[in-house]
């Protein structure tokens, strides 16, 4: 039996089905991220969020991004994180992260900027966004080492910067701890 | 990417390998100050250079993503100046209190590539690149005394805000990128004049693509009411980075909205120009009315410096008129660079009284200041009726510019102009406390002599020269920030 093009009934494209079920893992877990009062909870749930936005990479047709999302975000940083949070945590610093007093006027303002986000890409006519297109590897490298290959420098650049500022901030004074 | 292409980025490349010879020097030699600093100053000259002798043929490169026009070479040669200042400001602070000067400069030099980079940027992405570049090192620079409370608190304020705005300027480039199709700002440009030709109101999509990136660089150059990191931040940061942060990272991103608003957005310019022009009147406004209230100079300068964003903002509210196009950019340009070394000299001339640590910037730090030191006191008067716009010093011809551009804009530019004109009375009277403070008040007790090192002299009386000269013969000036503002303009 053959599987029909959209779901019954609903007339929804499993693509769109799919589209919806990963933005919903997507916006929930990086909710938890920042509701869950627990810290190593909050870099689990991350992680979901990394994973539910590698597969919507692939579902754009990207599955090189999508594969690097999965090895450099889930792979790296999250276990990084997770190892940072682990070694830095001291009995002395409260185990619970502590919520400011304006979390409801946030979520209100939030709600609101996502309805009005939601309400103008409805509206508008993105006439120059064309069909997803599937990429492969080779026309990505072409295009980053040609078309973007500066941008493609720079970002170098700025890790390297990053890198230098973040040793120093991490680094240990000659003269007792920092 | 050819030889031509490696030519025409030769500044930009320059400035990196400077910032990592910099930190190979400190491998090499560690701990010592002197072959940081002269790297970086040799460093600094073979990039003003080259940044001249590339600038004399306007030119593309990489496929007309990056392109070099009057305008990148004049705020190239701006910035090294004001980087060059900053490294002789700071090494006498940071030796005092124990910090690195070599990963200070190299640091600082990373953040001049970013500049650089969206000075000369004709394509979105490398824009947004270059504003990571420039304001990434900012992050770690405010938070250099790693060890004071106050500078953390500031960096990490600073970082948050910060990478928030990025984020929502970079939504807003994503929306104009799905509407025209293209992230080169020529081609946005084009396909925008086709958009704005019609009859049809702005679509709802560009509408708030265009809202983010307001909201983005708003962040950025600290107009009110996106300006609530920027007194913490600056409080808090070592003095002699307060007054780089208060000065590359602004003018830097009035650059990144010279290439964005007025080269890729300029066709919608009917849109945003009301907006600016109320950004304009509640940043001068604002700035100006809480500085009035300060105890602290330096918290107080921060406030200024907001009212200042204020002042430069006039000058792209008058671009938007079709009859001061070429002047009002012309008094941005202007007013950037007076702006630039007025406000470092203000900030080295308190870096220069902090040499011994744990004194703060309380007005009662200025008490006597005229008697006890005579040659900073006057410094420091020139820097600050600089601010307020008193001729014959540069402050006055930058706002001068600005206002005359406005009044010949007319309409609510002409009205920013009055605003402005009121703001600056108001401003009088609090950078002039200080000076009353310098030379009519009797300090409390007896404090100690204050040694000022022979690069932080060299470096403020740079800064006063370049103030006066500003101020005496703006026609040194013009003619290049007439050629810069053309070139944006063609």
């Amino acid at each position: 039996m053959a599987i029909p093009d959209a779901l019954p009934f609903i007339n929804l494209a499993w693509g769109d089905l799919l589209f919806l079920i990963l933005s919903a893992v997507l916006v929930g877990s990086a909710l938890l991220v920042v509701t869950l009062r627990d810290i190593i909870r909050c870099g689990l749930a991350m992680m979901v969020c990394f994973a539910a936005l590698a597969g919507l990479y692939v579902l754009i047709g990207a599955p090189l991004v999508a594969a690097a999302q999965v090895l450099v975000y889930i792979g790296a940083i999250s276990v990084l994180v997770l190892f940072a949070i682990m070694l830095t945590q001291t009995k002395a610093a409260p185990a619970r992260l502590v919520f400011q007093t304006q979390a409801l006027p946030a979520a209100i303002a939030a709600a609101i900027l996502a309805f009005l986000i939601a309400l103008t890409v409805g509206a508008t006519n993105w006439n120059a966004v064309s069909a997803p297109i599937r990429t492969g590897t080779a026309i990505l490298a072409r295009v980053l080492f040609d078309q973007f290959v500066l941008p493609f420098e720079i970002v170098s650049v700025l890790l390297l910067a990053a890198v230098i500022g973040g040793i120093f901030l991490a680094k240990r004074e000659q003269d007792g701890p920092a | 990417m050819s030889w031509a292409d490696l030519a025409t980025i030769a500044p930009l490349a320059a400035a990196i390998l400077v910032a990592g010879l910099v930190i190979l020097t400190d491998i090499a030699l560690p701990g010592r100050r002197v072959p940081a600093l002269a790297v970086s100053f040799i460093g600094l000259a073979v990039v003003a250079g080259l940044a001249i002798a590339v600038g004399v043929h306007p030119a593309t490169a990489f496929g007309g993503a990056y392109r070099v026009d009057d305008l990148t070479t004049y705020l190239d040669l701006l910035f090294v100046a004001v980087i060059a200042l900053t490294l002789m400001f700071a090494p006498d602070y940071l030796a005092a209190r124990d910090l690195p000067l070599p990963e200070f400069a190299a640091v600082l030099i990373f953040a001049l590539s970013g500049v650089m980079l969206i000075s000369a940027s004709a394509d979105l992405v490398i824009l947004f690149l270059g504003l990571e570049l420039m304001v990434l090192p900012g992050y770690l620079l405010a938070g250099f005394a790693k060890r004071d409370a106050l500078s953390t608190e500031g960096a990490i304020k600073y970082f948050l805000l910060g990478s928030f705005s990025s984020a929502i300027f970079l939504f807003g480039l994503a929306f104009v990128w799905g509407l025209t199709g293209t992230t080169r700002i020529d081609g946005v440009a084009a396909a925008l004049k086709a958009i704005a030709g019609g009859s049809t109101p702005l679509s709802p999509g560009l509408a708030m693509g265009l809202a983010f990136l307001t909201t983005g660089v708003a962040f950025k150059i600290a107009a009110v009411p996106f300006h609530y990191w920027t007194p913490d931040a600056y409080q808090g940061s070592p003095t002699p980075v307060t007054g780089y942060l208060s000065v590359v990272p602004k003018i830097g991103a009035f650059a990144l909205i010279l290439r964005l608003f007025v080269g890729a957005l300029g066709p919608l310019s009917a849109d945003w120009d009301i907006i600016i022009v109320l950004l304009a009147a509640a940043t001068m406004t604002l700035g100006n009315l809480v500085a009035l209230t300060q105890d602290s100079v330096k918290r107080m300068l921060a406030y200024s410096s907001i009212a200042h964003t204020g002042y430069m903002l006039i000058g792209l509210a008058a671009w938007s008129s079709p009859n001061s196009r070429i002047e009002g950019l012309e008094g941005l340009l202007y007013y950037g660079a007076a702006y630039a070394f007025m406000n470092l000299g203000a900030f080295a001339v308190i870096a220069a009284l902090q040499r011994r640590t744990g004194i703060s910037s309380q007005l009662e730090t200025f008490a006597g200041l005229g008697r006890r030191e005579p040659l900073l006191a006057a410094l420091m008067t020139l820097f600050l009726l600089s601010l307020t716009g008193i001729p014959p010093t540069a402050g006055f011809f930058a706002k001068a510019y600005i206002i005359l551009a406005a009044v010949q804009a007319g309409g609510p530019a002409g009205i920013l102009a009055v605003i402005a004109v009121l703001n600056a009375a108001v401003a009088a009277f609090y950078y002039l406390r200080v000076v009353v403070y310098m030379f009519m008040r009797d300090p409390r007790g007896e404090p100690a002599p204050l040694v000022v090192g022979r690069l932080m002299r060299s470096g403020l009386i740079v800064t006063a020269v370049l103030t006066v000269l500003l101020g005496l013969v703006p026609g040194l000036l013009l003619p290049i920030v007439g050629n810069a503002a053309r070139a944006l303009t063609l």
